[in-house]
Parts: structure tokens; sequence; C-alpha cells
């Protein structure tokens, strides 16, 4: 039995305040598995999030935790993998946090590449406020703030990614578990920044976006000879209309910010001596 | 011989009128003399008016001098635009074709054809500025030798030719110069003396004392008239190990800077008035989960986008109070350029020492102003830093201890044993999410003590000065760069037998209530001398001491002028005189 209990080292105790059949249950569930296969350190583990349902989910691990604020993970993410690398940086968060108040961030650290992973789960509404739209709302039109319908097309999360140049963008669903977490230990493992979108569905506000037995009917698992490098087969199995495709969509290697900030401090030092002495004689 | 000579050259964008000036600078400082500039900026990138104002020294002086010794022009509209700020007896210099419209008789006017000698004699309009700097040699004695070394070191990289031109236009300026214009006024380049000094903006002052005070990780986004504490730091701060990166906006900047923080690292960023707006809410946060951070805030007219390149104080109440909900923070305004480089080590030494956000506000003219700063006192930047735990093993880690200091121990991601949550949510001990009254209250009260610890910190002693005549019936309170043209105007007061005085916080949250109280009890009249329209600093005053102030406020986009505050003195003195029946004798 003790394998069964080794995922608990990293529950920190405090009591999720999901909704009962909230997806979530299942993401947090496959998150700790992967850290226990993993086997992180809890000391140098640390999930970044922001606000929203999805972005309570720091509180319920043992970690370093930090719930900021609204769409705001992502640099925080960002500072704390510069100021120490060795760190395993995760940040979470939801479709709104991401996509709307937070979407102007994706694109840089996708290009920056910053070696992190980024949960985005996907529920396609907006829980913590209590049922409006999110960006990735589309079979669910009339909420509280739309009631006579949707003035956007939704934002499809996994193509955004893409095009913007994630080095590993995959895509999973809360309901297949054991999927998800290893979708999760190859983010992590990824050198760069990793993108997961994670669909799941809302108990309370929108069961349709992401009814689990639509999902599971359309869902096809990206087989194998997939080439994570095909950055245009990826987009096209990502915006694919007739099913839903779950599996690693992108995977290059690049260098990551942490590279490129060695190469500055190498080129700078080749420029000048390091001390502050030598700053201050330019202006002597 | 002039002790002190304030000096103005004027043109147009582009014409090289900021390389004269600087040259200057630079000269003199090798020759150990004090400086203080003033430079404006035409709003756009190419063409428009602009000049430097050079105030050169034997003593230390606190600001770029009013009005002008020794007049520089290149062309008509800077004569017709600077002609009313010369002396009775100064000196014009300027383009052989500008005319004047009047004539003072006390005036020495010396006329040059720079445009003719750089276009026929050099064959490069772009060397004018040289021929001037070449009359200039000749006219006020400077010495040559420097200014050819100089320009050699200028000019060796885009090679011998235009180094041979260069050269070439400082001879012919200085020849024209023995040749036609012999010398009928007094003034010298003044005599310097032996100091160890830096020739520094205040934005280069920003960024090396940040440098000094140990900060790794700067994160920011170009603005107007604070990018170039960016640009310095990214090319200099990489050597010491550290990091600059240009985010895509000042909310990621801000945020990678509390990302950075809490992870350890001592973090910046620096940015204008329209970036600190975006920032507020981060800054909430930081002040909430109690995360150090230093943030500069180089203030220019506002609101919005407002007047990008002219110099205001109005973002006092931003600074303050930026941010929904109660949530303390640090705030500073050094008052000169190498005040610049203590208070942003300050900043850092507060903000460890607290694990607060620190706002360090200055403005367009100081960030720009070049002035000759101690050497030393990079030798005695304020130093302070974080409190670390040592957690416990198996015992979960408390980080809002709640204790007889206000501030708890922290541990960094990577401690053993300190795992813990960091919120902008109200939380307990613990870090855990908690909404109740109690804990609400209490967590408040813990951050805001943290402030009234500070205020009595050893480490502040020196921040806070006086300056002027201890008797004075009037006193001043002022802040950040207007403290300049204040000690200049209580030396004018001073000559002309009133007595004032003068306080200069470089901490205005939390205010040093001490020494304030103590000088509003020695003091009949406040005067109150700052860059924005309501008068924000006399506000806050007003709200917390509930003293009468007299404001004297100016939104002109250019500093306060000594006469301005003299002409408040000699106000306030004549209806204290009037109350007391008090004659003073006047001098000039």
């Amino acid at each position: 039995m003790e394998e069964l209990d080794k995922p608990c080292e990293y529950l920190s105790g405090v009591c999720p305040v999901w909704c009962p059949g909230c997806g979530y249950y299942g993401i947090l569930s496959a998150l700790v598995e992967a850290f226990t296969e993993l086997n992180l350190p809890t000391k140098e583990l640390t999930l970044i999030s922001g606000i929203g349902c999805s972005s309570r989910l720091p509180y319920f691990v043992k970690a370093y935790g930090f719930h900021s604020i609204h769409g705001r993970g992502l640099p925080i993410a960002q500072g704390v993998k510069t100021a120490n690398p060795h760190l395993t940086v995760v940040a979470v968060g939801g479709d709104g946090d991401g996509l709307a108040i937070g979407g102007g961030h994706l694109p840089h650290i996708a290009r920056n590449n910053v070696d992190i992973t980024y949960l985005l789960f996907n529920n396609a509404i907006y829980g913590m406020t209590k049922g409006q739209f999110s960006p990735t709302t589309v079979l669910y039109p009339v909420t509280k703030t739309s009631p006579f319908g949707l003035a956007g097309e939704a934002i499809n999360p996994s193509a955004l990614a893409i095009v913007y140049g994630a080095s590993f963008v995959a895509r999973g669903f809360s309901v297949k578990k054991e999927h998800l977490k290893e979708l999760i230990i190859q983010a992590i493992n990824h050198r760069g920044f990793s993108f997961v979108e994670v669909l799941s569905s809302c108990s309370s506000f929108n069961t349709t976006d992401m009814n689990v037995a639509r999902i599971i009917k359309g869902l096809k698992m990206i087989p194998e000879d997939h080439n994570p490098q095909d950055a245009l087969e990826a987009l096209r199995l990502a915006t694919d209309q007739k099913k839903i495709h779950l599996g690693v969509l992108v995977r290059n290697q690049r260098p990551t910010l942490e590279d490129k900030f060695q190469e500055m401090r190498h080129k700078a030092r080749g420029k000048g001596a390091a001390n502050l002495e030598a700053l201050l004689a330019q202006f002597a | 011989m002039h002790s002190d000579l304030i000096l103005r050259i004027a043109g147009e964008s582009g014409e090289g009128v900021i390389t004269i000036g600087e040259t200057l600078c630079k000269i003199a400082a090798r020759e150990g003399i004090h400086i203080v500039t003033f430079r404006t900026f035409p709003a756009e990138i190419k063409g428009g008016a602009c000049m430097i104002q050079v105030r050169l020294s034997e003593r230390r002086i606190p600001y770029h001098g009013e009005r002008v010794d020794f007049l520089v022009c290149l062309n008509q509209e800077a004569v017709e635009e600077n002609l009313p700020n010369l002396k009775e007896h100064g000196v014009l210099l300027c383009e052989a074709e500008c005319e004047l419209a009047e004539k003072n008789p006390g005036w020495t006017v010396y006329k040059v054809p720079f445009d003719r000698i750089a276009t026929r004699e050099i064959g490069s309009r772009i060397s004018k500025n040289i021929v001037v700097l070449g009359t200039l040699s000749h006219l006020l004695a400077l010495p040559k030798e420097t200014i050819e070394k100089f320009i050699s070191e200028k000019f060796a990289r885009k090679g011998k030719a235009v180094l041979d031109h260069n050269l070439d236009a400082l001879q012919r300026g200085f020849d024209f110069g023995q040749r036609h214009l012999a010398k009928k006024d007094s003034y010298r380049l003044p005599k310097g003396s032996d100091w160890k000094r830096l020739l520094m903006t205040g934005n280069e002052a920003i960024a090396a004392g940040a440098a000094a005070a140990g900060m790794k990780y700067f994160f920011g986004y170009p603005i107007t008239p604070a990018s170039e504490i960016m640009e310095w730091l990214a090319v200099h701060l990489p050597k010491m190990g550290g990091v600059v990166l240009q985010t895509e906006d000042e909310i990621s900047a801000i945020c990678s800077v509390a990302g950075a923080s809490w992870a350890g690292g001592k973090s910046m960023t620096s940015t204008s008035g329209p970036g600190l707006s975006l920032m507020s809410e981060t800054i909430g946060l930081l002040s909430m989960a109690e995360i150090p951070a230093v943030i500069v805030d180089s203030q220019r007219g506002g609101p919005s986008t407002g007047m990008p390149t002219k110099t205001e104080q109005s973002d006092l109440f931003l600074a303050l109070y930026g941010s929904h909900g109660d949530a303390p923070r640090a705030v500073m305004a050094p008052t000169s350029v190498s005040d610049s480089a203590r208070v942003t080590a300050l900043a850092f030494a507060v903000a460890e020492k607290y694990q607060l956000p620190v706002i360090v506000l200055v403005d367009q003219a100081l960030s720009a102003r070049l002035e000759t700063v101690e050497r030393q006192i990079f030798e005695r930047l304020p130093q302070a830093s974080r409190v670390h735990a040592m957690p416990a093993d198996g015992v979960p880690f408390v980080r809002y201890q709640l204790g007889e200091s206000a501030v708890s121990p922290t541990a960094v991601p990577g401690t053993p044993g300190g795992e813990h949550m960091v919120t902008g949510m109200e939380h307990d001990e613990r870090g855990n999410f908690a909404c109740d009254d109690e804990t609400h209250t209490a967590m408040t009260v813990k951050r805001f003590r943290k402030l009234a610890a500070l205020e009595s910190d050893p480490l502040l002693s020196e921040f806070c000065t006086r300056l002027g005549d201890e008797d004075g019936e009037i006193g001043i309170v002022t802040w950040g760069s207007s403290a300049g043209p204040v000690e200049e105007a209580l030396g004018v007061a001073k000559a002309m037998g009133i007595s004032a005085q003068a306080i200069i916080p470089r901490v205005l949250n939390p205010l040093p209530h001490k020494q304030l109280k103590s000088f509003f009890s020695k003091v009949k009249r406040i005067i109150v001398p700052e860059l924005n329209f309501l008068g924000q600093f006399a506000t806050l005053l007003r709200s917390t001491y509930r003293v009468p102030t007299i404001s004297l406020t100016k939104i002109k986009g250019v500093p306060l002028a000594p006469s301005e505050i003299v002409e408040k003195i000699v106000e306030a003195d004549s209806m204290l005189s009037a109350r007391s029946k008090k004659v003073y004798g006047r001098v000039g």
C-alpha cells in the first residue's frame, strides 16, 4: 500500500475549496502523482498562480506556493525562475486568467522560452465569479453576462501556444488522469516553456463545453508517429473541429531564457571587469 | 575672476548642443570643478528647440542657476528664446547672422560665423558644434589639450577621417576666436580643486547605486524619462552576474520583480507615471504578501501621457496611496544626483529589512541632469538585509508570524522545511487564506507596524536634513529635486536679511514625525514648494500634522526657480513683520 500513500507527501493538508464533481480534483491528483514519480524535493518546488478556481491549487500542495493576482502568474513565474534556475517552477491558472486578463503575457513567456511548466485549466467559464463566459466559451453561449449570446469567437488555447512558439505544447483531459500525469511529467522534464492545456468540466456553471461524455466520445489520442516539430501539423490537430486530439502536439529544443542570460553575462564580461570600482571608472 | 559660471547653450535638436554642454562638463569635471546642469528635451525625436545649462563652480552647488552669465546661441530662435535670461553683465556668443531685438548696454556680444566655418572651411555641417567648442575654449580659457584628448576619445571609434575633421573644427573655432574676438568680458572657467568626483546623471546614479546595493534582477519597460536606468544596467549588470530583461509591459516588469524577489534576489524596476499606474495592483500584492521590491518612478508631466519630456512632481499621491485597500509601502525622494545613489541604496536596505515595496520618486529634470558626485558616497551606502528563518524539520513553517517584531523571518524557495504560501489574499500566519475580521485586523496592523518601526530606524537618521538659520521663523518643507532651488533661495533670503530655514525629508512615507514636529514647533510660517498643481505634499503635511501651509506650486514643466521661492519667503516675512512690527534690513 506504500505506493498509494506516496502522493500524499505532496498534499499540504489544506482541503480544496472546489465544488463536488469539479474536474480540478483530477488535475490536482495527476499533478501530485507526477511530482511523486519525478521524486521532486518539495523545497525546490514552486507553484505559482493567478486568480480563479484553478489558481487556488497552490494552497493544496506542499511546496513553495504563490497565489498572486489575476492574470499575472506567468511573469511572476518568470521572475522566480530567473532568480533561482534550480527551482522547478509550475504555473497554474484558468482560461480567464491566462487568456483574458493575462493574455498579453503568454506570447512573451513563450518566445522567451522560460523553463517553466504552465498548466492552463480550460473549463470555458468563469467559475469563481459564478458563471460568466470566458474566452473559450462556445457551446454554452447564454451566461450571466451574455444573456443574448456571445459577441466574440472562442480562443483555442493550444493553437495559440503553438503560434506563439511555445517549445512544448500538449493537451490533456482531467478525466484521463494517467494520460495527464504522463503529459505533466514530460512537460516538467522539457527544457523550456511547456504549455499544457487541460480540458476540465465545471460542474456548477458550464457542463456543456467540456461535457465529459461528449469529450470522451470525440477525443482521439495523438498518434505516436506525430512529429512534434511539425508545427503546421500540430496546429491542424489542435484546431480540428471533428476530433479532440489529446497528447503532445509540439516539442522542440531551443535555448531557454536562462541560456540567453548566461550568454549575455559571458558577452558582457568580455567587455570589462565585473566590480563596482570598474563600473564607476567610466564616470571619473 | 568669478568663482561660479552659469553657461547656457541653445539651438536646435540635432545641432550638437548637448554635446557641447556635456563636453564642457567632462572637461570641467576633470579639473575638479563642481557641476550641476539642466537640459530641455524637445518632444520630437529629431528637430525642435533644445538647450543645456551648465553651472560650474569652485564650491558645491545645489542648483543649475537661474539667469545665465554666458549664453551661446546657434540660431535666431535660440537668441529670441533665451536672451531674456541673460544677466545684466552677461555674455552672448552667437551665430554671426543672429540679430538682437534689444541690447543691454552691460552685455558683451561675440558673433562668429559658425555655420560658414563648418560648411565652407571644414566641409562638414555637423562639425559646427565642435567649432563652437573651439571658440569657447578661447573665450573661457579652457584647457585645449584636455578637449583634444576628449575629442580623440569620443571620435576614435568613427575612424581617422571623422576624428581629423573634428580636431580641425576645434582648431578653426579656436583660431577664429584668437584672431577676431578680443576678450572683453571677465568670465573664465572657475578654479578646480582636487577631490575624488564622478560626473553622472540622476538616472546613472540610480542605476549605479542599485548595482552597488547588490541588485541582481532588473525588469523594466522603456519609458521617458526613466529608460536610461535600464539602458545603463543592461550594459553593466550582466558583468556583475545580474540580469536585465525588457518585459512586454510594466505589469510584467513588476510581477517579474515580485517573483525574483520572492525567490531571494534583490530586484528592481524603473518607470514613469504611466508605468507606476499600471503597477499599482502589484504594489498592493507586494505589500500584502510582504515581498521586498524597489520601484523607481521618474516623474514627468501628467496625467495620462501628459508631457513626457517635461518635469513634474505630481505622482506623490500615486506613490503614497496607489493600489486598492490599505497597502503600506515606503516612499522616498532623493534631492540631487548624489542623493539618488544613496536613496536608491537605502530603498534596497529598507525593502529587504522590512519586506515591503519601496517607491523612489525622482523626476525628469533630476533624471537627466549631469552633476559632479563625491566618489566616496558609493563606499558609504546604507545596507540592511532580509531576515531569514531557520525552519525546523517536520514543523510547518509559519511565514507571517505575529510577534513582537512586525517583521517575520522569511524562507526563500529552496530552503528545506520552509515550504509556505504567499498570497494576495488576506491570510493567517501560515499564509492560508482567511477572511475573518480578527485575522484581517491583526495582519493589517502587523503590516502597518513595519512602517512605525521603520520611522525610528537609525538607517534613516542621515536622510532628513535641516538647512538655513536654526532660529528662522519662516520654515520651508520640500521634497525631491525641489530641495535644490530651496537651498539656493535660503542663501538669497539670508543675504536679504531674512531668516528662514528648511527641512528636507528623503523618506515621505513614513514621514520623520519627530523631526517634522520639532520643526513645526519652531517656525511660524510653513512654505511647501513642489512641482504639481494640487500641492500634494502640502496636503499630506496638513492632513498628517494639522498645520497651516503656504503651498507654492508650479506646473510649467521645469524646476522651481529660487526667485519664485524667495518671493514666497519675502511675502511670508512681510506678513510676520507686519504682525510684530519688526523691520528687516534688506540687501540687494
